[in-house]
């Protein structure tokens, strides 16, 4: 039983109440000026929107659809090769500048010091983001449709 | 429901998404085929716009493929892929307009139109249908949306809650104060004349 008589009004005119909801909406209507006032407010809304419908795309926009997501999940595909691509020769250019710098007697210790420091400070970051991200992964329904 | 089937329908599309997981294209191509008009269109009921409705419509096919693996089987499909569309439709909405989640106005006024198949159309006021237009667009999103899928996709109250994963009862509320407030935009412009 709904127990607000004006949140029944919707229910009534989609005839979506129960009998008796029917019955006891009809009987306050009856005895309530302002609720018929509504009533017919809503009728009238309706009447508008009965005649509405949302615009359609061509048939050859239809047609075309697949195939436009079949691109962009192939794209996709070519994104994660290209990023994994260039992880791996960064990180494989950072461990040679690395291994030359700490084999070159000819650079100062204090930037040996400050790079290595800078270095592991980022890989901390890195580690700490990707850590938060996980969790919020792990604890989300349907991570991936929330923005 | 938002596509038009029934639990047979429903089970199939939690099939296709099973199938999809194991990357089976041709399950994606089916689903993509059974909903991308009603994805479309609830993007557009949402959103406002063709070209828009049009692209959140397929990120959100995109974001099922992607996500297939997290896809939780023992919920149906549509509520997943609505909340998906929903969520596209919002950050689509925020971040092109300043009043939060709400329409802007871009000059489409193609939309939404009078249904010339129905013989009420004829006799239709077509200011009536023009102050609609416009104060839908000035609607709060969740305002809009149970309009758009009460009034435009013609669900019953039961699929309503189902898809929105609410109670009848809230339903029944959240309709009857967004035709209020739909009702009393209407009035406004109509007062303005």
């Amino acid at each position: 039983m709904v127990k607000n008589r004006r949140e029944m009004l919707a229910g009534y005119v989609d005839g979506e109440l129960s009998d008796e909801e029917r019955q006891a909406f009809e009987a306050a209507l009856a005895q309530d000026p302002e609720l018929r006032a509504e009533l017919e407010e809503f009728k009238r809304l309706q009447e508008v929107t009965g005649v509405m419908q949302y615009a359609d795309l061509p048939d050859e926009v239809w047609d075309n659809y697949w195939q436009s997501i079949y691109r962009k999940t192939e794209r996709g595909f070519g994104w994660i090769l290209l990023s994994l691509g260039a992880i791996i020769l960064l990180c494989f250019g950072l461990y040679e500048v690395m291994r030359e710098l700490y084999v070159d007697s000819q650079i100062p210790l204090w930037v040996k010091i400050g790079v290595t420091a800078g270095g592991v400070g980022f890989i901390i970051l890195l580690v700490s983001y990707i850590r938060e991200r996980l969790f919020a992964y792990n604890r989300t329904r349907y991570k991936e449709v929330i923005k | 429901m938002i596509s038009e089937g029934n639990d047979k329908t429903m089970d199939t599309d939690m099939a296709l998404v099973t199938e999809i997981r194991k990357g089976d294209k041709k399950a994606f191509a089916e689903l993509v085929e059974r909903h991308k008009k009603t994805a479309f269109r609830i993007a557009l009921g949402l959103v406002g716009n063709k070209d828009d409705a049009f692209d959140i419509s397929q990120e959100a096919f995109l974001r099922v493929y992607r996500s297939a693996s997290t896809y939780d089987e023992k919920q149906p499909f549509q509520p997943w892929f609505y909340t998906i569309i929903a969520n596209l439709s919002r950050t689509w909405l925020r971040r092109r307009s300043r009043r939060e989640n709400r329409m802007v106005d871009l000059d489409d006024v193609s939309w939404l139109l009078v249904d010339n198949r129905t013989p009420e159309a004829a006799v239709i006021n077509k200011e009536k249908v023009a102050d609609l237009r416009q104060a839908l667009k000035e609607l709060s999103f969740e305002d809009r949306e149970i309009i758009m899928l009460q009034h435009f996709r013609g669900m019953s109250y039961d699929e309503i809650a189902q898809l929105l994963s609410i109670p009848k009862g809230t339903v029944m509320s959240r309709l009857y104060y967004a035709r209020k407030k739909l009702a009393g935009l209407m009035r406004l412009k109509n007062g303005e004349k």
